[in-house]
């Protein structure tokens, strides 16, 4: 990750919040891409990740004042942001009409390739999909797809503390995986 | 506590996923003040989400980016009017600068229009007034040959009608000369039918002021007034009706005429 690295990250935090351009078109070159990577792993319509990608920017112009550097870094704060904007997206009700007549015409087009992608072979998601069923669905309802473990618990039917072991359990295997 | 076993548990990768309840997020706040080993293990993570989030990147359509950029600009501009202080008063050297050259070009410009405009403007009003002069006199010129015109006009007609009794067989023309040898002349036109006479001045010297000739026809060795010649009277004027005379003669008479002739003042007689 330190390809390129112009700004120490406190530095750029702090010039952001200055409002300095320049950071900020730092801080687009530098983090674009694996913003975008998490978008597209959430919302399968590019068209929609491409708005996406300018709301999460548009967010953490706005809101980078709340971001606080004691707390984490600033990617973990936003990636929470983009990945809570896909989810969002992807949960509003115009895009659930959007999807089910999609459906609907994909059984009579083949819809190209082009504009759907595969969530399933971008990012984090890469490593879920090669986990055990049981610990998957727990991470991709949870982290994916923004269910509160409460809930889980009730659409799958299983005990909530059971939800959440599986869950943990299936993050430590993620880590292992993606652990340099 | 087995802090070890709380790390190993999964919640510190819940708690940066974000997906971990409220209550454990302030437990997980609470152990990285207090252990080192929560802080480490939170800042490993982050750092390995980070790493793979960076080798597995997407890059996104180049174009979006100038789309983002100018999302930023429209949000600044919206929320933070104030923050924009440095380029704004960079442009706000730029900008009256330009207004300021820009209006003294139009202030001068319209200077030099109003002059230009003003002597124009005189210029063309002393050409009105020399035309309006111009033609004041053509129309009083115009007004003079009109009137000269209309002079012409008459005469000509009266030289016709004298034509056209010279010509009328009916008629009896009595030429009348000067008594006195001179070239005095005039002449009577007496209608044998109705005894309308007219005279026809040929040469007679203009009266004098107070004066006028008088035509006389001689009846029978008396003198008959047979009218007096109208000032105006240029060519053939109409004169009283004479029944029967032997000649006829013009005399000099005071303004209005006599009721006997000054033989004095005789100037032209001729015989029927």
């Amino acid at each position: 990750m330190n390809t390129g690295n112009l700004y120490h990250e406190s530095e750029l935090v702090s010039l952001l919040k200055q409002r300095h351009e320049h950071a900020f078109n730092y801080l687009y070159d530098h983090y674009s891409g694996s913003l975008y990577s998490v978008i597209v792993s959430i919302v399968p319509n590019r068209e929609l990740a491409n708005d996406l990608l300018q709301e999460v920017f548009v967010k953490i112009w706005r809101q980078i004042a709340t971001y606080d550097n004691e707390k984490g870094r600033l990617f973990t704060w936003m990636l929470n942001v983009a990945r809570n904007a896909s989810i969002d997206a992807v949960r509003s009700k115009n895009y659930q009409q959007n999807q089910q007549n999609r459906e609907l015409t994909e059984n009579i087009y083949e819809e190209g390739g082009s504009v759907q992608m595969n969530t399933d072979k971008i990012g984090l998601r890469k490593i879920v999909y090669k986990l055990k069923d049981e610990y998957r669905v727990l991470v991709e309802l949870s982290y994916f797809e923004g269910y509160t473990q409460d809930e889980i618990s009730k659409m799958l039917k299983i005990p909530l503390g059971t939800v959440k072991t599986r869950l943990r359990s299936a993050l430590i295997q993620l880590k292992q995986v993606i652990k340099p | 506590m087995d802090i070890h076993a709380y790390i190993e548990s999964g919640i510190i990768e819940s708690y940066v996923l974000s997906l971990t309840s409220t209550e454990e997020s302030v437990e997980v706040e609470k152990f990285r003040t207090e252990y080192v080993e929560v802080e480490a293990a939170i800042a490993e993570f982050s750092q390995a989400l980070e790493q793979h989030a960076f080798e597995n990147a997407i890059i996104p359509p180049p174009e979006l980016k100038a789309k983002v950029l100018a999302a930023i600009k429209e949000a600044r501009g919206v929320e933070e009017p104030t923050t924009a202080m440095a380029p704004q008063t960079e442009k706000s050297f730029v900008v009256p600068l330009h207004q300021t050259t820009s209006w003294r070009m139009i202030a001068a410009a319209s200077v030099i229009l109003f002059i230009v405009s003003a002597a124009a403007n005189f210029y063309l009003y002393q050409q009105y007034r020399n035309k309006e002069d111009d033609y004041e006199a053509l129309l009083s010129q115009r007004e003079t040959l009109q009137a000269k015109n209309d002079v012409y006009h008459t005469q000509l007609k009266e030289w016709q009608s004298a034509a056209a009794m010279m010509a009328d067989t009916g008629m009896a023309m009595i030429k009348m000369a000067s008594a006195k040898g001179k070239d005095d002349a005039a002449t009577v036109f007496w209608d044998k039918r109705n005894k309308d006479v007219f005279v026809m001045v040929n040469k007679l010297p203009e009266p004098q002021v107070g004066k006028q000739y008088q035509l006389w026809a001689m009846v029978d060795g008396q003198p008959v007034d047979a009218g007096i010649l109208d000032l105006s009277c240029t060519s053939v004027c109409k004169m009283k009706n004479v029944p029967r005379a032997q000649a006829f003669a013009i005399t000099l008479e005071r303004e209005g005429g006599n009721k006997i002739p000054n033989l004095k003042a005789l100037f032209v007689i001729g015989n029927v």
